[in-house]
């Protein structure tokens, strides 16, 4: 038993070792704590408390703010307006993505490391100069696709006016700036995925798409739902690429929450408080898809423990 | 893009578009030496920025890895609802606490300084989970045989630790500076006097953009002198990069 007591005693002595660390863990954690209360709590806490009060009188006005805010019609359509374009740049990029991924798992060694830096690029630059970028092409009547439609003799496009064009001037670029990030985590989760199943796959003769939904996919785990879920979040807070494309236009058919919040902000005239509750509301499908995801990512890491 | 810079601004509008200038335009680029906006200098900006993220990203390592090595390698009364309450930062979006941010930094005498860009970044519970995921890999012998050999924790975390985390410096330090570099919406809010010292490059091109509409050689050119700065820390950290991507997707 000498050896079981001793393991006891090593146990007790590393319980003791890291209890001791009590201080220096308040310490460790300190600024952080500090810096988040300052910079994320109270602002929200501020929000809060702000969101159930009149702005001119600052008395208590329950949910009058969140009403009002709810019955604003342009509030409302920026939901419906992000719920399309957010939509459309989630199931493509996801689709895009993956196909990527699995092209750039045949290519050989050297080639799929160039290919990777280079789809990667995009992802480093920002709003603005994304825009600065796709202005050059779908100005209206300047750009350089006016320019070809105009060289073969047909009328310009306004591509922040015309029918689908405001919500493809919008998607396309969307779509340039997320490409890279995702295709690498959806070639991280692909990589996940043992040969072997493909192998006996193929023996049992199963096609590629049910290759693809029964294998790929449901093994890649972790990676597919976060990525899901990152992507759904980050593009119901789609802000500067149609603030400096479309500028919501037209008929406010491209504003998005966000946008909406924003111009609200800044305008003077407009009652912060309702605003803000509006920004609250915003806030509430955000929390529960981290929820889901979080759920989700426990329940399959149990399941693969 | 880059014929577009060193063309006139005639040319770039010409119908049929050419592919070529018809003249080599260099003067949009010596332009941009002497373009100023609200008595801003295009290189002055750049320069700012560039302190700005710098500096940031290294506050923000050095509070994050402290966080980090906090939570994955002590243990401490309370631990569990802390950090629970960490996380819960992630979940909120900036729109939602965009005006009391501003009322915040505003009350503590930041806008229109430099540290009102710095410091509210600094911690960032994101990059605090990215650390303490691979510090939890470390094993605990590595740690009990350096504090046999009487090493304190914060030898520990200079010797042993910082060494391993190579991969989540790179991730996080590119992360936070590439933010800096291309973030407009908070300066734009923040920054609204003393335009002429502390303009971000972001605020700067996008004014620049709307300032001089006819004028878009010289916006063209803006544009390609600010990509340069993400493509050189992109190609010196590619592989690094491209590596952590995959990694940070685990969680």
């Amino acid at each position: 038993m000498e050896l079981k007591s001793f393991g006891k005693e090593a146990l007790a002595a590393r319980r003791r070792f890291k209890y001791r660390g009590a201080l220096s863990g308040y310490l460790c954690i300190l600024p952080a704590m500090l810096f988040l209360a300052t910079f994320s709590f109270a602002p929200l806490i501020l929000s809060v408390t702000r969101s159930f009060r009149s702005y001119s009188t600052g008395e208590f006005v329950a949910l009058e703010n969140f009403k009002f805010i709810l019955q604003t019609p342009t509030f409302v359509k920026s939901f419906a307006n992000v719920l399309i374009l957010a939509g459309i740049v989630v199931v493509t990029q996801m689709v895009i993505s993956f196909l990527m991924a699995h092209l750039i798992i045949k290519l050989p060694l050297k080639l799929a490391g160039v290919v990777k830096i280079g789809i990667y690029i995009p992802c480093m630059m920002s709003g603005v100069i994304t825009s600065v970028i796709f202005n050059l092409f779908l100005r209206y009547n300047r750009g350089f696709l006016d320019a070809i439609m105009i060289a073969m003799g047909k009328d310009p496009i306004y591509f922040a006016q015309d029918g689908i064009w405001p919500y493809i001037s919008i998607i396309v670029p969307t779509l340039w700036l997320g490409f890279g990030y995702n295709t690498l985590v959806m070639l991280a989760g692909r990589l996940n995925v043992p040969r072997e199943y493909y192998e006996a796959a193929k023996i049992d003769g199963a096609g590629v798409f049910a290759t693809m939904f029964k294998i790929t996919i449901p093994n890649m785990g972790n990676f597919f739902i976060l990525l899901l879920v990152n992507l759904i979040i980050n593009n119901l807070q789609m802000l500067e690429i149609p603030m400096f494309i479309t500028g919501g236009g037209p008929h406010e058919k491209t504003i998005t929450p966000c946008m909406y919040l924003f111009q609200s902000f800044n305008d003077m005239m407009r009652d912060r408080n309702i605003t803000i509750a509006g920004s609250l509301l915003v806030m509430i499908p955000i929390v529960l898809l981290n929820l889901v995801a979080f759920v989700l990512i426990r329940s399959k890491g149990s399941e693969d423990a | 893009m880059i014929p577009a810079s060193l063309k006139g601004t005639d040319d770039i509008w010409s119908i049929p578009p050419k592919w070529l200038p018809s003249q080599w335009e260099w003067s949009n680029f010596a332009a941009l030496l002497e373009q100023d906006i609200n008595g801003g200098y295009f290189f002055r900006s750049i320069g700012v920025t560039l302190i700005v993220g710098v500096s940031a990203t290294f506050l923000n390592l050095v509070i994050n890895i402290l966080a980090a090595y906090g939570f994955a390698r002590h243990e401490f009364p309370g631990k569990r609802i802390l950090w629970a309450i960490f996380l819960f930062t992630m979940f909120v979006p900036g729109i939602t606490v965009q005006i009391t941010s501003i009322q915040v930094v505003t009350k503590l005498n930041l806008t229109n300084t430099l540290f009102v860009l710095i410091l509210p970044t600094a911690a960032n519970a994101y990059n605090i989970f990215f650390f303490r995921q691979f510090y939890l890999m470390i094993p605990d012998s590595l740690e009990e045989s350096a504090m046999l050999d009487g090493a304190n924790r914060a030898q520990i975390l200079l010797k042993i630790f910082l060494p391993l985390s190579v991969t989540p410096i790179v991730v996080t330090g590119v992360g936070c500076f590439i933010g800096h570099w291309n973030s407009y919406i908070w300066p734009t809010l923040t920054i609204v006097e003393n335009q002429d010292k502390y303009s971000q490059i972001m605020q700067f091109v996008y004014m620049l953009s709307t300032n001089e509409p006819r004028d878009y050689g010289k916006v063209v050119a803006a544009t390609l002198v600010t990509m340069l700065i993400p493509l050189a820390v992109f190609s010196v950290f590619q592989k690094k990069i491209v590596e952590g991507v995959a990694i940070s997707g685990l969680k």
